[in-house]
């Protein structure tokens, strides 16, 4: 739209034309335009923003009421200040917001001098400033983001503060002129011109200096826009301030490279001090960015606060990469590195159905909770989403016309999914959680009810996921239902037996499983949608009739019952074993050949077996993906499936070896593995919820289940199995699975005397102390 | 004038809505409320855990209507809200002095 910039620009000359005409001739003063106007971006709500500059006048007030009376009767709304070239750059070092204006000065009348002296002045403290100049503006654009929240997925936004918006457009400026990044490039400064477009017309539309792009202006602002209707402003502005805020992000990153005033994450200079002292960042003071590299995960490094990839990394040949890069940096809270973004753009395209390794860095990323998002919107600028989730292309920018809603749907299912990460100990199954919180709204991409919609597009992404048949059918009853619960709770009488038979119809083969899943979906999909959707009195209401379906539903939930040992593996046991495998490659993912490797440990039944197995292969950097331990007669047979945490699989022959030691008592495990924390990849970064521990009777008639949900951690099983055994428990059988970034354990325990735990005291120290050796893990 | 309030189930809101749209009310006002009467707070033991649940959702509504609609109007929202179980709520009014409709100026009747 031309024609807006240009009656932008017109209407600027003509004010600079009437304030020199105002000004008359006049030696030593000059009228300086700031801040919109400055850049002569007059809209028809907005203020004169105007300086009047003097050196050494005794009778400058005069000047100045011939100047501002005038404006003052026109009634145009007026912003001036009456100063020195001293007082002017004090004022900008002193006040950020007077220095942004001041950035973008310009002359209109009197002396240009004092004008450019002026310009230069304030670029030369800018400049000289920048180190604690930058990080207030930083500072800025993140309080106004809190406060004003993101444009491209509000569906009242506000065009000028929110992120995304014009302001974010200064600020890159701003970090520009003190060139410590690049200035706005043309695709930032067309999306610039597209928002301030929609903020004209909404100014011509309601005669007033409005901001905020009300819901009911939407249709009116479309057409004066030349577009269709609300729906494709929103979806432009949508895109426009997606452009704005990958933008401002990349100038303030640059900003956090000064290293002044930058939160160190995830105590980095106390690590740097326990491996190598001379690179230690001196404290709170001025440090160079550090080269130094942490490996983060398999292929992939942290250096300087930014993920990337490792030197030996090969996008090219690992399709996983992508989602391994994006669940490592949502999981230790750090963005992607630009560079890498674009080396990851040469994965090749994830085979479908996809392999295992690729379902679990998906979980582990929608996991990460509300770090998931910035990692997500980074693919999006990145246009590496749609190449995961076709479908995906359907529900981006899309806007929500409802008063409930706050954002957009893409955005909103982001959202979900992050709330998500919050109830993932509340469900037996967190992967499904997270995967059915993603793709609950999918269908309102196409015409129709969006759950019946939801569920076939669910059922083909399932499949492309790769997920088995049966965890399928729970993910798109989940799609298809994820109304039913709050629907039926707020409209329907729960004390009517009806009302509960229509619900566990519903729900069906699903049972139990599907319930709490539809419970946490509904609770994260309520919370995401905002606080007219959700609030206590909803959420009594949902958990009463969450109480009154449970109940009615025959048999309680599985608590994941140990498979039975593999023929094979019997016959080992037959033989009394001891015996240790190490079988690399054998449950190996496509796509990931070789990585994966199954542990066997055949060995007469002793306390204490299956822990201190999991303990050794920690030590080795063995990540416990599942395991599963069951006894046959007086020998215990135990399966792990292990891949590494980083790229290449250490000797199968050191490791077998080890648990051989192991096995006749002449390894001292814990000294092994205090080593290695020393060397740990970094700790989580982002908020994840607290462990959970339940105990269970009624799963089995000889054993308590002990059931314990909490976020993976290297040596997790260790920790867990020797708080178990501190509480002189004989671990039965147990049955571990990582899904994503969280663990499922289901022990099978018996008491020192052989029994279940009955006795209130036992039961609860066993909950303390398996908590307590979880927290001691957060804490690391 | 009177102010009618209804404090009743949830999921009846659509039945009593419905009943004074018949009888001719323009307009209420709805809130969330909690609260409990003579069934009292109860506690409920779920997956082990119990819950006190002492406070029960409840709709409340408010309309206002003339004196001589009152009666009939307490009438229609009672028989609208009731199951004959516990918990049904209750229905009430109060006199208004003043009435203003803020678009208008309106006073009094005329503001209904």
């Amino acid at each position: 739209m031309p024609l807006f910039a240009e009656a932008r620009s017109n209407l600027s000359d003509h004010n600079d034309v009437w304030l020199a005409g105002l000004l008359g001739p006049a030696s030593r003063v000059a009228l300086v335009a700031v801040g919109g106007y400055g850049r002569r971006e007059m809209l028809p709500g907005s203020d004169l923003d105007v300086l009047l500059l003097y050196e050494g006048q005794d009778g400058i007030a005069a000047v100045a009421d011939r100047v501002w009376y005038p404006v003052w009767d026109s009634g145009v709304g007026l912003d001036h200040a009456v100063r020195t070239v001293a007082q002017a750059r004090k004022v900008a070092r002193e006040d950020l917001k007077a220095a942004l204006g001041l950035l973008s000065a310009r002359h209109v009348a009197g002396d240009e001098n004092l004008t450019q002296a002026l310009r230069r002045g304030v670029l030369a403290d800018w400049r000289a400033d920048a180190p604690t100049r930058l990080v207030a503006v930083r500072e800025q654009c993140q309080e106004r983001a809190a406060q004003f929240g993101e444009l491209a997925f509000l569906l009242e936004p506000d065009l000028k503060e929110a992120r995304g918006g014009l302001r974010d457009v200064h600020a890159i400026a701003a970090v520009a002129a003190a060139w410590v990044a690049p200035a706005p490039g043309p695709r930032v400064r067309a999306a610039y011109e597209q928002v301030l477009d929609a903020r004209h017309a909404l100014h011509e539309l309601t005669g007033r200096g409005l901001d905020r792009l009300v819901l009911e202006e939407q249709d009116s602002v479309a057409t004066r826009l030349g577009m269709l209707d609300g729906d494709v402003l929103l979806r432009t502005l949508a895109g426009a301030a997606r452009t704005i805020s990958y933008a401002t992000d990349q100038a303030l990153r640059q900003v956090d490279r000064l290293g002044v005033g930058r939160p160190r994450r995830f105590g980095v200079t106390a690590r740097f001090g326990r491996s190598s002292g001379p690179s230690q960042a001196p404290p709170g003071g001025r440090s160079s960015p550090s080269p130094f590299r942490e490996p983060l995960a398999d292929g992939i490094v942290v250096q300087d606060g930014e993920v990337m990839l490792a030197r030996g990394a090969t996008p090219e040949q690992d399709p996983v990469l992508l989602l391994r890069a994006a669940a490592a940096a949502a999981q230790a809270g750090l963005p992607l590195a630009p560079r890498t973004l674009s080396r990851l753009g040469q994965c090749p395209p994830l085979p479908v159905p996809w392999p295992a390794s690729a379902r679990d860095a998906l979980v582990a990323l929608l996991g990460a909770g509300h770090a998931a998002i910035g990692v997500w919107e980074a693919l999006e600028a990145s246009g590496l989403v749609t190449g995961l989730i076709p479908d995906w292309e359907r529900v981006r920018n899309r806007p929500q016309r409802n008063p409930l809603h706050r954002f957009t749907v893409d955005r909103h299912l982001m959202e979900t999914a992050a709330y998500a990460a919050g109830l993932t100990r509340e469900v037996a199954r967190p992967d499904l959680l997270l995967i059915a919180a993603l793709l609950h709204d999918i269908g309102k991409g196409w015409p129709g009810d969006h759950s019946a919609c939801g569920a076939v597009v669910a059922t083909d992404l399932c499949a492309r996921f790769g997920l088995p048949a049966a965890d399928t059918a729970l993910v798109v009853a989940a799609v298809r239902h994820h109304l039913l619960l709050p629907v039926v709770a707020t409209r329907r009488d729960l004390d009517d037996p009806a009302t509960i038979r229509q619900v566990v119809t519903a729900v069906g083969t699903g049972g139990a499983p599907l319930l709490e899943l539809l419970h946490a979906l509904a609770i994260a999909d309520g919370q995401a949608t905002g606080p007219a959707a959700w609030n206590e009195w909803k959420a009594t209401l949902v958990a009463d009739l969450v109480r009154r379906v449970s109940a009615a539903l025959s048999g309680d939930r599985p608590a994941g019952e140990p498979d039975q040992p593999r023929d094979d593996l019997l016959a080992l046991a037959a033989a009394g074993g001891p015996a240790v495998f190490v079988r690399s490659g054998a449950a190996g993912a496509p796509g990931t050949p070789g990585l994966a490797c199954e542990v066997i440990v055949v060995a007469p039944d002793r306390p204490g077996l299956l822990w201190q197995a999991a303990g050794v292969l920690a030590s080795h950097r063995l990540a416990i993906r599942a395991a599963n331990a069951t006894s046959a007669g007086p020998t215990a047979i135990s399966v792990f499936q292990v891949v590494p945490d980083f790229g290449e699989l250490p000797d199968a022959a050191l490791v077998a070896a080890d648990l051989r030691r192991m096995l006749s008592g002449r390894l001292d495990i814990a000294a092994r593995l205090d080593q290695r924390a020393a060397a740990a990849p970094p700790p989580r970064a982002i908020l994840v919820p607290p462990p959970k521990v339940t105990l269970i009777d009624d799963a089995s008639d000889t054993a308590t289940v002990v059931e314990v949900r909490a976020h993976d951690a290297p040596g997790l099983l260790w920790r867990i199995g020797r708080a178990l055994g501190d509480c002189d428990l004989d671990v039965r059988a147990a049955r571990v699975e990582t899904l994503g970034a969280e663990a499922v354990d289901v022990f099978y325990v018996t008491g020192p005397d052989g029994a279940p735990l009955t006795t209130h005291a036992l039961r609860s120290r066993v909950t303390a102390s398996v908590l307590a050796a979880l927290g001691g893990a957060a804490g690391r | 004038m009177k102010l009618i309030t209804a404090v009743i189930k949830p999921f009846k809101l659509d039945d009593v809505k419905t009943a004074l749209q018949r009888f001719g009310v323009h307009g209420l006002t709805v809130t969330e409320a909690s609260g409990y009467g003579r069934q009292r707070g109860h506690t409920e033991v779920y997956r082990g855990a119990e819950y006190q649940i002492d406070l029960v959702p409840k709709v409340r509504i408010e309309v206002l209507c003339e004196d001589d609609d009152a009666e009939d109007m307490i009438g229609v929202i009672a028989k609208a809200a009731q199951t004959g179980r516990i918990g049904d709520g209750k229905v009430w009014s109060v006199p208004v002095d003043i009435l203003v409709r803020v678009r208008t100026g309106e006073r009094g009747p005329d503001a209904l």
